[in-house]
């Protein structure tokens, strides 16, 4: 690693090294947490999106409501980080258009393929081979929106980087 | 190990994914979105300039987490089986071209509008939520909506193509 990518690291807040291994443990973690909770299996997420089960939707109370509760204490306390020491926080966006026209399309898709990003990659890890095509789209969707988004407006493309996901 | 074998419960489930949202917050005001990794994995394969972001190595790990999850429970077998999805009037019985065809297709519009709506159902769906930002909560109102529609209209649709 050169000088300047630490330096760049430290400046981003978020691309250091010790970030990179916080990514993959916990990525590891993510993917483990996918399959345990059946998340890979289109059958589970189906007979959620129908209400045959409850699970997904209990699952996603119950983290939603742990996760703000955990976030909002750390940011009271005024906890830092362990990477760069800096203060526990983030920002919210506004609704905008583009929110609801992809998440729309997203909709659509996940419905369809009974899965959605995470599911898909750890589906290939857990040896569920049907991830890779369905990976392979999103790859491709994700390309061609990159694509369109820098010919459109090449000023603005940088907006949606990858840290964009949910600027939130 | 019985109890990872088993479908981890969801009062266990929900508290352990918001762990990974507030452990990732803590280490160093990380965002979890399986989206984002998927943006910075194509970026960074498109044009490799050293060491990719943390959003790659999440990606690699959510990967690798399958495979422990598989050798964990001795159940590490490559399958191209897909459950009822194998069964859909659109791609039953025509082999495993016309399923890949219609994941792909999925995969698409996945990617596509997930990356417009900057989030999918972990970057807007739970850690956007948590944070009570604006902008998850319509995106996260919408594909839930959108898929649960998509899901009860599937089966009309699929066999109607069918037959």
């Amino acid at each position: 690693m050169t000088a300047r990518a630490k330096s760049e690291g430290r400046a981003a807040g978020s691309g250091g090294l010790a970030a990179r291994i916080a990514g993959l443990v916990l990525g590891i973690g993510f993917g483990f947490w996918l399959c345990w909770a059946r998340f890979t299996s289109y059958d589970v997420i189906l007979a959620g999106l129908r209400f045959e089960q409850l699970y997904l939707w209990l699952m996603f109370g119950a983290a939603v409501v742990t996760a703000a509760i955990g976030l909002r204490v750390l940011r009271a306390a005024g906890a830092r980080t362990w990477i760069d020491g800096a203060p526990v926080g983030w920002s919210t966006t506004p609704v905008r258009r583009s929110h609801l026209v992809g998440s729309a399309m997203f909709g659509i898709g996940w419905a369809v393929a009974g899965t959605c990003p995470g599911p898909a990659a750890a589906q290939i890890g857990q040896g569920h081979l049907a991830g890779i095509f369905t990976a392979a789209g999103i790859f491709a969707g994700v390309a061609l929106q990159g694509w369109i988004a820098t010919r459109r407006a090449p000023a603005a493309a940088s907006s949606v980087s990858p840290g964009a996901c949910a600027q939130a | 190990m019985h109890v990872l074998a088993e479908q981890c419960p969801w009062y266990v489930a929900g508290p352990l994914l918001a762990l990974l949202v507030i452990g990732l917050r803590w280490c160093g005001n990380l965002h979890l979105g399986a989206l984002g990794s998927f943006v910075a994995a194509e970026s960074w394969i498109a044009r490799p300039r050293g060491l990719p972001s943390w959003r790659v190595f999440f990606f690699v790990g959510t990967i690798a987490g399958g495979v422990a999850y598989a050798l964990a429970t001795g159940a590490l077998h490559a399958t191209f089986a897909d459950g009822a999805f194998d069964e859909m009037g659109l791609v039953a019985g025509r082999g495993l071209a016309a399923r890949a065809a219609l994941l792909a297709g999925a995969g698409v519009l996945i990617g596509f509008g997930a990356r417009t709506a900057g989030g999918c159902t972990s970057g807007h769906g739970v850690c956007g939520v948590a944070q009570l930002s604006a902008g998850s909560i319509a995106s996260t109102a919408t594909f839930v909506m959108v898929a649960v529609l998509v899901a009860r209209l599937l089966p009309i649709a699929a066999l109607g193509v069918a037959r």
